[in-house]
């Protein structure tokens, strides 16, 4: 005879004061992020926006503002979510009020060290991973403080089974835990400066792994975790299909991963890479879709509330923006749009319909709802709200209908060509720059207009929240004295599904990678493995049933099943190129490697964010070799670190400028680029004719450089003072002799000879004929 | 258009590999969500709608 276990009637209050410092926090960065991001899209409209100002050039701001608006805005108000509807799904307070605290106000910091660093030009020079070195680990430190918040809140639940939100948070804080990392392995140099540990193509592939997956894991899963807790509360209805969201989960996160390379169709990235990226991405439409319309779904027979609720309006707009984006970006990802889409304001215009559509739509829509709730006072304004949705709505169509129609101009214009192929429609890049201009007012517009609503937003809630009491939520649930065994993670994970899985994995593996009799034997184990499994479960019935069970009542297991999906993926890609580029030659092609004066010459541009507007890729495309010259081979840039191949190309691509100009053109470019390029909306750089290169940090650096396999001669400070002033005294006399007086020792000289040694690489055998070197050419 | 010709045999199988794995994942989440009682459903799709302390006065 059993008993059952005695139960306690306990009253749990939830930390609510957390969910409102992150709420708050989310809404002042998302303007000041919003707000730089209007500066910047009037700069590329207006070049005198630039103020002549180092800290206020683009290349310095955009990364201000991109960082501002993933990390500060929809990082806060994803916190917000999570812990708001954590504690209510697991009926569990918050495990300790002390991370929390350390979490929030440690997050706060280094977005205060990320908006004093980046307009000071310091960068580690990757996209959405500029932050310097000491702010990467407090990163890191800090998200281990949520991680471990969030599953000690978990594993202290009052409600066994987890639902669907929560394996989206779980597949958040893991993988963004591991693509951060990874993504920001460096070798420091100084306090503020340091050399990511890969170069070149490995860099590329780790760093679109990551900016792709930034954009999965962090934009993305936590947000369908907020929908899939708040849209059923404010629709008052449960989500329309349950199983349909878990189809959602594991599809989602398993394909996302894999779908990094999409962004390098084209480029110097192997090509098994490329069909990998694109096939996974195309697959990506189906999940996408399925958790849109499940999204949209769960509002059926509750449409008619979408006339007076402004939280339901910004939900379904939301969604809607989730499944529009959702639909492009698999559509860009296909090799022959992306050709015409990539590198223009089309994959712009792509990125502001998630974020401004689905991320901030999402956060407004949470921020209404959850205002009342936590402060106990009815929304100042309905009216108003609705509103700012009108007004944010239009801003983004213009927006992102401006961005379409620039990006495709930019796109036929590039590409275009005539006399069968062999000669540019248009020679002149500045002639797509001054064609899409009036898009750049409209795209302006639109993203003013949604400023102004989001303005809107903060006097709301601000008139909502002042002088009103705070309200914690509560909840009364039954603590049973002896709880239930939830099982473990050996439960969870040595079981017949997990080991015939594995087992089945593993032969398949085998039987790819081995050849003759052992590939044989692989593919029986295959077999082998299918059919006992089948024969296993057919005699267990409800056994195997039970193991998946157990796995959605145990977060261990689940969280390292989680963890082996997305983690899969990024095995498969990275580990083969890393491979790969350790081989002597890459595609016949080496890079020489940077003098201390071009290297000092390259963290200028670095520094000043020119990868920002400016690619270093020539893709096998034939408007870009007809433009640029051959296409860029993988050893090109093989000693790059960081790589700058870019996403966006503003200006024309680097990737061979160092045979194009004279170093007097490039002295006169960096000073006023229309004086050479009417129309040109590039910034004047006057500061690098007055700044002296720091040429007392190059020992450090190169040593660094040396340490990552760039083999650059050994040197000692007095040799590279040495080569330093050697290098920059024959540019110096060579622009006196065309009659520009310049210093050796000023920054535009570093910078003159870095752009002089790009494209700059020698030719080394492979075994087979090796493929046409780019021209090179001596200094002028 | 031009073609890039670097590529080692090997490599050729992790697409589809990939491609396997999903399905196997694909296939027994499929499966897995379907067989789901609906007694247990019909718990996780309530629970954000279970009873709220937090309701705004109107």
């Amino acid at each position: 005879m059993s008993t059952a276990p005695a139960a306690q009637k306990t009253l749990i209050q939830f930390d609510d004061e957390i969910v409102r410092k992150f709420m708050l926090a989310s809404i002042i960065w998302g303007a000041v992020g919003m707000l730089v991001g209007v500066l910047v899209a009037t700069q590329l409209a207006w070049f005198q926006l630039n103020f002549n100002l180092p800290y206020l050039t683009f290349g310095r701001l955009r990364p201000l503002h991109t960082n501002a608006v993933i990390f500060a805005f929809v990082g806060n108000m994803m916190f917000a979510g999570i812990y708001y509807s954590m504690q209510r799904l697991l009926k569990v307070r918050l495990a300790s009020d002390l991370l929390s605290k350390i979490h929030f106000w440690g997050w706060q910091l280094i977005i205060l060290g990320a908006a004093i660093t980046l307009p000071l030009g310091l960068t580690r020079g990757k996209e959405y991973a500029e932050l310097i070195w000491p702010l990467n680990i407090a990163v890191a430190l800090i998200w281990v403080v949520f991680a471990i918040n969030f599953f000690w809140t978990i594993a202290k639940r009052n409600e066994p089974t987890l639902y669907v939100a929560i394996w989206f948070y779980i597949s958040t804080v893991i993988t963004v835990a591991v693509l951060y990392i990874v993504n920001h392995l460096s070798v420091p140099t100084s306090l503020t400066h340091s050399y990511g540990l890969f170069g070149g193509v490995q860099d590329a592939l780790v760093q679109w792994w990551y900016g792709h997956n930034a954009v999965a894991f962090f934009l993305t899963t936590p947000i369908l975790g907020i929908m899939y807790y708040f849209l059923p509360k404010a629709a008052d209805r449960p989500v329309y299909s349950y199983r349909l969201s878990i189809i959602h989960f594991w599809s989602l996160v398993f394909i996302y991963i894999w779908a990094g390379p999409h962004h390098l169709l084209h480029t110097s990235l192997p090509s098994w890479l490329q069909s990998l990226g694109m096939i996974f991405s195309l697959m990506l439409w189906a999940p996408s879709w399925g958790g849109m319309l499940n999204g949209l779904l769960t509002l059926r027979g509750a449409w008619h509330k979408l006339r007076t609720d402004p939280v339901l309006k910004f939900f379904a707009a939301g969604v809607t923006f989730y499944g529009m984006a959702t639909f492009e970006g698999p559509l860009m990802s296909i090799k022959a749009v992306n050709a015409l889409s990539h590198y223009s304001d089309w994959t712009i215009g792509h990125v502001h319909g998630g974020t401004l559509g689905w991320n901030g739509l999402m956060a407004a829509g949470m921020f209404y709802w959850l205002a009342p709730r936590l402060w106990k006072r009815p929304l100042h304004s309905v009216g108003l709200a609705n509103m700012h949705f009108w007004l944010s709505l239009v801003g983004i169509l213009l927006y992102v209908a401006a961005m379409w129609v620039s990006g495709i101009t930019q796109g036929l214009m590039l590409s275009a060509t005539k006399d069968h192929g062999s000669v540019l429609a248009y020679p002149n890049f500045i002639e797509a720059v001054t064609a899409t201009l009036p898009l750049m007012h409209i795209r302006a517009l639109g993203g003013g207009m949604y400023l102004v609503g989001w303005f809107m937003l903060m006097w709301n809630i601000g008139k909502t929240i002042v002088g009103a009491e705070k309200q914690d939520g509560t909840v009364e649930v039954f603590i049973e004295e002896k709880a239930p065994a939830k099982g473990g993670l050996a439960e969870g994970l040595i079981s017949a599904p997990v080991i015939y899985t594995l087992l089945i994995i593993v032969f398949v593996l085998a039987w790819g990678a081995l050849h003759g009799i052992w590939a044989g034997l692989a593919f029986v184990g295959v077999v082998a493995s299918v059919l006992f499994g089948f024969l296993h479960q057919q005699d267990s019935k409800s056994g195997w049933g039970h193991w998946y069970e157990t796995l959605l009542a145990n977060s261990l297991p689940f969280t390292l099943l989680t963890t082996v999906a997305v983690l899969i993926g990024g095995i498969v890609q990275i580990i083969p190129t890393i491979v790969i580029n350790k081989a002597a030659s890459i595609e016949g092609t080496r890079q020489i490697p940077y003098t201390p004066l071009e290297l000092a010459g390259r963290d200028i541009y670095v520094r000043e964010g020119c990868y920002n507007c400016h690619s270093q890729q020539i893709r096998t495309l034939v408007g870009d070799v007809l433009r640029y010259g051959t296409y860029s081979r993988i050893g090109e840039s093989i000693y790059d670190h960081p790589y700058q191949w870019g996403s966006k190309r503003t200006g024309p691509d680097l990737a061979r400028e160092g045979t194009k100009y004279n170093n007097l053109w490039h002295y006169k470019h960096m000073r006023d680029p229309r004086e050479l390029s009417p129309g040109s909306t590039m910034p004047n750089y006057p500061w690098l004719y007055t700044q002296r290169t720091d040429v007392a940090s190059l020992e450090s650096k190169l040593g660094v450089q040396r340490l990552l396999g760039v083999p650059m001669p050994p040197m000692d400070k007095e040799q590279i003072k040495l080569a330093v002033a050697k290098q920059s005294e024959e540019i110096a006399a060579d622009l006196k002799t065309a009659g520009a007086n310049a210093e050796p020792d000023r920054e535009i000289i570093a910078l003159i000879s870095y752009l002089q040694k790009l494209g700059k690489s020698e030719p080394v055998g492979t075994g087979t004929k090796p493929a046409e070197a780019p021209k090179t050419a001596a200094l002028p | 258009m031009f073609h890039r010709i670097f590529v080692e045999e090997w490599q050729r199988w992790l697409n589809a590999i990939g491609i396997l794995l999903f399905l196997a994942v694909f296939i027994a989440t499929v499966i897995r969500a379907m067989r789901m009682p609906r007694s247990q459903v019909r718990h996780l799709e309530n629970l954000p709608l279970q009873d709220d302390s937090n309701e705004p006065p109107r």
